[in-house]
């Protein structure tokens, strides 16, 4: 097990390396130079101060001395400074995570908190109502939008019935102290929740009633029921805990995802975390800041698949790493 | 805290384990919120921003929400609407006759006023307004300093409070200098650039102070609570916070729910919604500019596609220059498609100081197909008009992806096919079109026949170099790639005119150069101003206070505002 780990850890290290070279070209590649906005004569910057940047950012640089310069830094921590801000990339990242990861965090517990009964229920009650309106309700989660879903909402509980705040994740008129500022709190994340989870709830709720329904036919449920066994108990501790294993996969699986859908979510509910950050620094062609976002999307990438592959053998005693 | 240890106790159906963790969450999240407490005196207005600007210093950054950074950077001068100035940290308007203007114009001597200090205690001196200079001057500093310092030689402390200022040759924009000042003993050197703190958030004299900036969420000001100006400006609310919401029509829904006391900013094209909204009897107030503001010019180019020895083919005779602009229903345009907000305006000189008054070409179609036929243009195949076989046909072209635009292009389109000219509308994107000479810049290269884009709304014709851009050193070529000129349009009388108005301190004799080269323009039409947009602000009936008494909108009176009930 141990020498697994290592050994999956080592490929990891030639994948992000790849994937690293691929982003930074890929930036490269985008129309409009990061100093396009003020080559465009719009703002106050003149020629030579343009060429005067160019230098400062290495940008005349050859590629491969760019990409080396980069990749070091981040390696050693100096992940470059904004061009926008002049601040260091690495700061500025983590000044935004906390509100990223507490978004994804809530949508993730919340998918699983949904997906696991429904989905037991579902397949335990096959072909019942219950199970007809979920499979419904979670096709059309599948389907859905999650901006439009995002803009309806917002449309609908802000701006016609005013029960929920439009932006931000705090009342910024009021003192947030007692009971009120729970409230104003959780106000403000009722909806980012619901439009960041909507679609990781749909689809885990699928996955959970498919790989049900596949080990309530298993022959070892047969003989749990036949033994006496309290229905509960077959359930949740025989039936479950063997589908619970492909889906703890997609579940793990599912966090790079949802840190990827906190982008539209961030950006619909004007919260400040590093979504929308993302999406300001390409509209700046910001590259520190976004080559930064983008190295960390793919860390988490491959540390989930990672983490999805070693949870699988704890689950698994029939699973052994050679 | 204790209405929820009741509603927890009071429902028997939750565990003791639930309870306890609903306890541990409820205790997080109190923890997480900060427990500001101010007195209620004056309140906070809440401000939404929908572009998040990379600093608030002016002086570092150009993107629109630094235009906020007033409410703690004063100016020596502020612009009023009519384009004359009124000292602010200054003591007076250096003129002649008070010996602040000598050497022929080439020197000024700006004096501050006596007692004012930094947020922070210390005294504003001349010190501050050399080091300014000093700053701008460096190679190694970030400052993006308007172009008025090109003409700025050297800046000297006569004393405590006098800086003489040595220009290289007169400028009469002199006043709009300095309209941002840095407190020198912030700094140590002057290679200041934009990760410094006081690049992002500065230290300034203002009714305001900047506290917080929270990337991508908010930007907080308090009082100054030792505002050298108390008595003109009481500064009653207890500070500002802006919220940035990107989405700018969220934030104006936002808005009208009470969410924000204003919105930074409102175009043009959201004020026919607004108006409505308040006179539907939705809580806001809308005000409207009354005098003209930033106009849509029609650009002409007078050469033959970049070519500068052979005039247009089609645009090169002045009388399809009339024709066109006699054929264009300009009434039209601004009472169907701009639902009215908008105004007629024939000047290219139309705010603040050379503001000169020309009626916009009356709507005329038997006059112009009159001009067209006794120029020669004889009517074609298809109706369109052609002379010495060249076809009055041209390419008509703006920024892509302005639905209103597109709307007047085909009205546009239309006025201009019944007298016998054709225009096919082929938009562009804005890079390809205000691009560098080097980058092929469509405008640039001269690469256009009709192009159409909003321009001009100045103070004085020196800022930008609004007037100056329509003179012949400006004509962008292949040897001279910075020239600013979109209609590639020389005329001498014109070049005499602005260039004796821009460089002579009487603003009488100004005003009357300008108010001449107004009038060739308007005969010559190497542009045709389409309309004037209509310009406003709105903001909710709490807060109190708004007026607007400076050039460039509400924003300036911010230390008079309060919050009502």
């Amino acid at each position: 097990m141990g020498t697994y780990v290592i050994r999956r850890s080592l490929q990891a290290i030639p994948l992000l390396i790849g994937i690293s070279i691929v982003i930074f070209l890929m930036l490269q590649m985008t129309p409009g130079g990061p100093l396009a906005s003020s080559e465009a004569g719009g703002g106050r910057a003149t020629a030579e101060r343009t060429e005067r940047l160019r230098e400062e950012f290495g940008l005349d640089d050859p590629l491969p001395v760019q990409y080396v310069n980069w990749a070091g830094g981040i390696v050693t921590g100096d992940w470059g400074t904004s061009y926008n801000t002049g601040r260091p990339v690495l700061g500025t990242i983590l000044d935004r995570l906390p509100t990223t990861l507490l978004l994804t965090g809530l949508a993730f517990v919340i998918a699983l908190a949904i997906a696991l009964p429904v989905g037991i229920l579902a397949a335990t009650r096959q072909y019942s109502v219950f199970d007809y309106v979920s499979s419904g309700v979670s096709f059309v989660g599948v389907a859905i939008p999650s901006f439009w879903f995002g803009l309806m909402l917002l449309y609908l509980f802000s701006f016609r019935l005013g029960w929920l705040p439009s932006s931000g994740l705090e009342d910024l008129r009021m003192q947030h102290v007692g009971p009120a500022a729970l409230w104003d709190r959780a106000s403000h994340l009722i909806m980012p929740v619901a439009v960041l989870s909507l679609i990781a709830t749909a689809q885990l709720t699928r996955y959970v009633r498919g790989s049900m329904l596949e080990v309530l036919h298993e022959d070892y449920v047969r003989t749990a029921r036949g033994s006496g066994l309290p229905e509960r108990s077959v359930i949740v501790r025989h039936a479950f805990r063997n589908a619970a294993i492909p889906v703890v996969t997609i579940a793990v699986l599912m966090v790079p995802e949802l840190f990827l859908g906190a982008v539209i979510t961030e950006s619909i509910f004007a919260i400040s975390g590093m979504g929308r950050l993302f999406i300001e620094s390409a509209d700046l062609r910001d590259y520190p800041v976004l080559l930064g976002i983008l190295t960390i999307a793919a860390v988490l990438v491959v540390l989930a698949n990672l983490l999805a592959d070693l949870l699988y053998g704890l689950l698994d005693p029939r699973i052994s790493y050679g | 805290m204790s209405s929820i240890l009741e509603t927890v106790r009071r429902a028997p159906h939750l565990g003791r384990r639930s309870l306890l963790a609903v306890l541990i969450v409820a205790a997080l999240v109190v923890a997480g919120c900060s427990s500001g407490s101010s007195k209620q005196s004056g309140g906070t207005a809440l401000v939404a921003m929908t572009q998040e600007p990379g600093g608030m210093n002016r002086l570092f950054n150009d993107q629109s929400g630094s235009f906020l950074s007033f409410w703690a950077q004063e100016p020596l001068f502020v612009a009023l609407p009519d384009g004359s100035f009124k000292p602010v940290l200054a003591a007076e308007l250096p003129s002649e006759q008070n010996g602040g203007i000598t050497n022929k114009g080439k020197t000024v001597t700006f004096k501050l006023r006596n007692g004012i200090t930094w947020s922070d205690g210390k005294p504003l001196t001349a010190a501050d307004i050399k080091f300014t200079f000093d700053v701008i001057e460096d190679p190694k500093s970030s400052a993006l300093p308007p172009a008025a310092y090109d003409l700025v030689n050297s800046v000297d402390v006569v004393d405590e409070l006098t800086a003489r200022v040595r220009l290289s040759k007169p400028n009469p924009f002199y006043l709009g200098l300095f309209q941002q000042i840095l407190p020198k003993h912030k700094f140590d050197s002057t290679a200041v650039t934009t990760d410094h703190p006081q690049a992002r958030l500065p230290l300034g004299t203002g009714p305001f102070v900047f506290k917080d900036f929270k990337e991508g969420d908010k930007i907080v000001l308090k009082r100054n609570e030792s505002y050298w100006n108390r008595k003109a400006h009481p500064v009653r609310l207890d500070g500002i916070t802006l919220k940035i919401t990107p989405d700018a029509q969220s934030a104006i829904s936002a808005f009208r729910r009470g969410e924000f006391d204003t919105v930074f900013f409102v175009t043009s094209g959201d004020l026919p919604d607004l108006t409505k909204a308040r006179d539907d009897g939705e809580p806001i107030m809308v005000t409207l500019q009354k005098t003209k503001s930033h106009v849509e010019w029609l650009w002409l180019n007078q050469s033959d596609n970049g070519d500068h020895s052979k005039p247009h083919p089609v645009l090169g005779d002045p009388a399809v220059r009339e024709a066109i602009d006699l054929g264009i229903d300009r009434k039209a345009v601004i009472d169907q498609v701009l639902k009215g907000f908008g105004t007629l305006n024939g000047s290219v000189f139309y705010s603040g100081l050379a503001a000169t008054e020309i009626p916009a070409a009356p709507f005329d179609p038997k006059r112009a197909n009159q001009i067209l036929d006794e120029a020669g243009w004889k009517r074609g195949s298809g109706g369109i008009r052609a002379k010495d076989g060249v076809r009055a046909s041209m390419r008509f072209q703006t920024v892509t992806g302005d639905q209103t635009r597109e709307l007047y292009q085909q009205l546009i389109q239309q006025n201009l096919k019944s007298i016998g000219v054709e225009v096919k509308i082929n938009n562009v994107p804005s890079n390809l079109m205000f691009g560098s000479y080097q980058e092929s810049g469509r405008l640039k290269r001269g690469n256009f026949d009709i192009m159409m884009s909003r321009d001009g709304y100045t103070v004085d014709p020196l800022e930008e170099g609004w007037a100056a851009n329509f003179t012949c050193v400006q004509v962008p070529s292949k040897s001279n790639p910075g020239g600013e000129s979109e209609t590639h349009w020389c005329n001498r009388e014109y070049d005499g005119l602005v260039k004796e108005a821009g460089s002579s301190v009487d603003q009488a004799r100004r005003k009357q150069l300008y108010a001449q080269a107004a009038q060739l323009f308007a005969r010559e039409r190497p542009a045709l101003p389409l309309y004037s947009s209509t310009w406003g602000w709105t903001w909710s009936n709490r807060l109190k206070g708004v007026s607007k008494e400076y050039f460039d909108g509400i924003w300036r009176g911010a230390g008079d505002w309060y919050l009502a009930g």
